[in-house]
């Protein structure tokens, strides 16, 4: 079957670089790619697979398995186009949610191995502006992590593990050499105050 | 409050991944079912988002670009398959139970859900739902027919429901599933607006049929947005007027979509 020729009075002809993909641009894209537009989401892929597959990575930890879950999400992305809603989320926001969620889906899968923080974990992200770096979300994060320092000793870290890196109640409990139900609670905690603080 | 602090926790947890798989499985189930579920999920992936700016950008091998492109093609092709494939003369329920819509059942395993009548019934593990998108049968694409699965297990649809809203004619026809010695299969609607339970559309006859008309005093904006469910009675039907046995489920989606929306 042919491809979709995508509608001609979008600016579809300049696919700028995935360093300038702003917000509005992955949008169009994704409008696009809900009418199944093959040209918008190679685009797509383009501006964001880096984005998506540095987290899956990160979660992951193996080529192999992140390349599944990679192909995954993206087929996904691809059927679910038309259910994103600009309205209620980035779409950056959306799609690394979805491959961030495959990715921990199957390490819950994968046989339980010793697991170590990433080294890399303890610093704070200093690798140049990413291609998401719109003002809004840059004093979204600054919120956040404004936050997240006045949360108790070891609790940021817990967040932390667990969103970057996937890691379960169970995971910290050893780590943090914890009863589960302790952690659960410590989290409940760091959780409610969290949104408490983002909320003020 | 303290269930919806509750609720709010499992979303939190949820969105933060730290909950065991068949918690996960659970909630991903849930959310498709509870609106307030959802919009806490929502909420908390938005206000822990900015974390994931931490994991460095790292680029896939080019060859995946390719693999996934591939892979879209195939589901595309089938998805228009049993259109281009469809002769003039066929019946739909030959179109439906076409090798094409088999492998979109396949394909289209992700979209599995697991699902449980609200009435608190056993859980019905092995039985399961699968909805796919499938070309319009017999129908133009301006005249959206609509074909929910309703699946055994991960591999093999138990029965198919077309339902065109049009005219709201339905048609449920049997794949795998065979009759049961003194049980019989009844379909179920549940919508919001219909109250919390659901509704009886009708116990399949002997040959697993079921009128046609059954979905007619339906209007086809709440078809379009309620959950269908089959589930194994006594013979005759629920002696309750709720389902009493395992039920599978799965909404309606729209047919031909790809084909319809391209430019």
């Amino acid at each position: 079957m042919p491809n979709a020729s995508r509608p001609s009075s979008t600016a579809a002809a300049s696919s700028p670089p995935a360093s300038s993909a702003g917000i509005a641009h992955l949008c169009d894209l994704l409008e696009h790619v809900a009418q199944k537009d093959r040209q918008a989401f190679a685009d797509l892929y383009d501006a964001t697979s880096a984005k998506l597959y540095g987290a899956v990575l990160r979660i992951l930890r193996d080529r192999g398995s992140a390349d599944d879950v990679l192909q995954e999400a993206y087929v996904k992305i691809w059927q679910q186009a038309a259910v994103f809603d600009a309205g209620r989320a980035s779409p950056i926001t959306w799609m690394v949610t979805i491959a961030r969620h495959l990715a921990i889906d199957e390490l819950r899968r994968q046989p339980k191995g010793y697991r170590e923080p990433e080294e890399s974990l303890a610093q704070t992200p200093d690798e140049g502006p990413s291609a998401q770096d719109e003002l809004h979300q840059e004093q979204d994060a600054r919120r956040l992590y404004h936050c997240l320092d006045t949360l108790e000793d070891g609790r940021q870290e817990m967040v932390r593990l667990a969103y970057l890196e996937g890691w379960s109640r169970a995971d910290l409990a050893t780590h943090f050499d914890q009863p589960v139900n302790t952690v659960k609670t410590w989290l409940h905690r760091a959780l409610k105050q969290l949104k408490g603080c983002l909320a003020s | 409050m303290t269930q919806h602090d509750d609720l709010d926790m499992l979303a939190a947890e949820y969105a933060l991944g730290t909950l065991d798989a068949d918690t996960r499985a659970d909630v991903a189930r849930r959310r498709q079912q509870e609106p307030e579920l959802e919009a806490l999920i929502q909420a908390w992936e938005a206000r822990l988002a900015p974390l994931g700016d931490e994991a460095v950008a790292v680029a896939p091998g080019p060859e995946l670009k390719e693999r996934i492109e591939q892979r879209i093609r195939t589901i595309e092709a089938e998805a228009q398959r049993p259109q281009a494939e469809q002769a003039p003369t066929q019946k739909p329920e030959q179109a439906a139970t076409s090798a094409s819509d088999q492998s979109q059942v396949a394909t289209l395993r992700r979209r599995l859900v697991r699902w449980q009548w609200s009435t608190g019934l056993a859980t019905a593990a092995a039985l399961v739902l699968a909805v796919i998108l499938a070309g319009p049968l017999n129908k133009a694409p301006s005249d959206p027919s609509f074909v929910a699965v309703f699946q055994e297990d991960d591999r093999q649809p138990a029965f198919m429901l077309s339902v065109d809203l049009s005219n709201k004619q339905l048609n449920v026809l049997p794949v795998s599933a065979e009759p049961l010695a003194n049980k019989s299969y009844q379909l179920w609607i549940k919508e919001d607006s219909l109250g919390p339970n659901p509704r009886s559309v009708g116990v399949l006859n002997d040959d697993l049929s079921l009128d046609a008309d059954a979905l007619s005093d339906y209007d086809s904006a709440l078809l379009k947005r309620a959950t269908f469910g089959i589930s194994i009675e006594p013979s005759g039907g629920s002696p309750t007027g709720q389902p009493t046995g395992p039920a599978i489920h799965g909404y309606l989606y729209p047919t031909g979509q790809a084909g319809a929306q391209r430019l």
